[in-house]
């Protein structure tokens, strides 16, 4: 988002009880939302940044909200999401993996190469990255999940990093600028939030 | 609703559609699991449906690294033409209060599509058993109405036993008798919408406890195919070992990842 001008189009509010409250002053839960922005110098060009979590019993409502008024041919979706190394199953343990890593999985319909190695069996994925992509392999969408396995639970450099091969990928390199420079962008952008976390001030 | 893979719906008439219900060891999704693997059963749709929790992932039925990148859903169906038989294939949850709206969405397109019969592969807690029951065989079989007059010549000449009825209340001592199915899922509500809508369904389900079910699996597709011959044997011995189940390449890792060596 850092390179192009993004105009804000719309926003998917929900409520569920993960959503947390940033008004402290009422109690009350705030709706969370997923928000919506095409980008003003090639509007049919869509992000969405999903900043709460979706509930089970949302997903479909969520995806047919999203969806619904799409045009399904000549569509492509690219899911960016993480998990936790924990969730990774692999014959060795995965104490001995070397985490951030990539892995994919894309529907039929997508015919690029990706920009990592296939998510082997038996791993699954859930929630909602699991919803779209269904979706879009039910419709015959051409769509690809792009899955960070990490080690740590908060938002850190060098999770954020081992996305930058799919920068480079076919649709996505049109929308990145200074992708050499990449890493003292995203460390700019990192400060803010370090900054709010120490525990000691 | 059932969205085939191809451009055209394929035609389900006059055939036999396995499924199974999400129980207790999941044991009717391991059968599934072993029936499509073994048959090499081609995939002809997705049900796809608000009722089940979503989940993907690649192939759980990989033979080689060409077939390992086909993207798999939550509910899949399968077809065997040869034999005349589908597979649905369940592969999560149902969400909350949304099983009862699965089971009226999966009769009508059954109904719909004109299958012959529905064959359910279930489970039951083993610890709900009464003494008769723990003494017996771990198979039970339940039939609807319009399956009682076609199979129940061919069921008794396999000596099978049917589930038994149990007091709706066991607290209460003059409680009404009926069919319960303690930790079966949807067994009972499909078995009750299958008796209301005139729906030939036959369930086929085993008592077992949870752990590694893969041996009730197997116990519960040899039993369905005493019936209906799925798979024969490969050689007239009768004391060669049993019918060649294939288990699928997504049953590697059950329980979990390689452990780290330092834990010894």
């Amino acid at each position: 988002m850092n390179s192009g001008v993004w105009e804000e189009v719309g926003c998917a509010k929900l409520w569920n009880e993960w959503c947390r409250t940033v008004d402290t002053t009422h109690l009350s839960p705030t709706e969370a939302f997923c928000v919506f922005y095409h980008l003003k110098s090639n509007p049919s060009v869509v992000l969405c940044q999903c900043s709460c979590y979706v509930a089970e019993d949302q997903q479909y409502q969520w995806l047919e909200k999203v969806f619904g008024s799409c045009p399904r041919k000549n569509m492509q979706v690219t899911i960016l999401t993480c998990r936790h190394v924990t969730d990774y199953k692999t014959s060795e343990s995965t104490s001995s993996l070397h985490t951030p890593f990539l892995k994919a999985l894309k529907t039929q319909n997508f015919r690029e190469p990706p920009c990592c190695s296939l998510l082997e069996q038996p791993n699954i994925v859930h929630d909602l990255p699991a919803a779209v992509l269904s979706y879009c392999q039910v419709w015959k969408i051409s769509a690809i999940l792009y899955l960070c396995y990490t080690d740590v639970m908060k938002l850190d450099l060098i999770t954020v990093e081992a996305f930058k091969p799919v920068l480079s990928s076919r649709s996505l390199r049109s929308l990145v600028k200074n992708i050499p420079q990449s890493t003292e962008i995203l460390k700019k952008l990192m400060t803010t939030n370090e900054i709010q976390s120490n525990i000691y001030t | 609703m059932f969205v085939p893979c191809g451009d055209s719906v394929p035609d389900l008439a006059g055939c036999t559609l396995l499924m199974p219900a999400v129980s207790v060891g999941n044991v009717g999704q391991l059968a599934i699991d072993l029936i499509i693997s073994t048959l090499n059963m081609c995939k002809i749709g997705y049900f796809y449906t608000d009722c089940l929790v979503p989940m993907v992932g690649n192939n759980p039925y990989a033979t080689a690294e060409e077939n390992s990148t086909e993207l798999s859903i939550n509910a899949e169906v399968y077809a065997s033409p040869s034999k005349k038989l589908v597979a649905l294939q369940l592969r999560s949850i149902f969400i909350k209060y949304k099983s009862k709206s699965f089971c009226e969405k999966l009769l009508s397109w059954v109904k719909r599509s004109n299958c012959a019969k529905v064959v359910v592969l279930s489970s039951s807690h083993s610890y709900h058993r009464n003494d008769l029951q723990l003494r017996s065989t771990p198979f039970r079989y339940l039939l609807t109405p319009p399956m009682q007059k076609s199979v129940q010549n061919k069921i008794q000449s396999l000596n099978w036993e049917e589930m038994e009825k149990s007091p709706c209340i066991p607290e209460i001592d003059d409680s009404e008798f009926c069919v319960r199915i303690p930790g079966g899922g949807i067994t009972k509500k499909l078995y009750d919408e299958g008796c209301s809508k005139e729906i030939p369904m036959v369930i086929l389900l085993k008592f077992v406890s949870e752990g590694d079910n893969i041996p009730d699996a197997l116990g519960l597709v040899e039993y369905l195919n005493e019936w209906l011959q799925i798979i024969k044997p490969c050689c007239d011995d009768p004391s060669a070992s049993a019918l060649p189940w294939k288990m699928p390449s997504s049953w590697r890792l059950l329980f979990g990842s390689g452990l780290p060596p330092a834990l010894f």
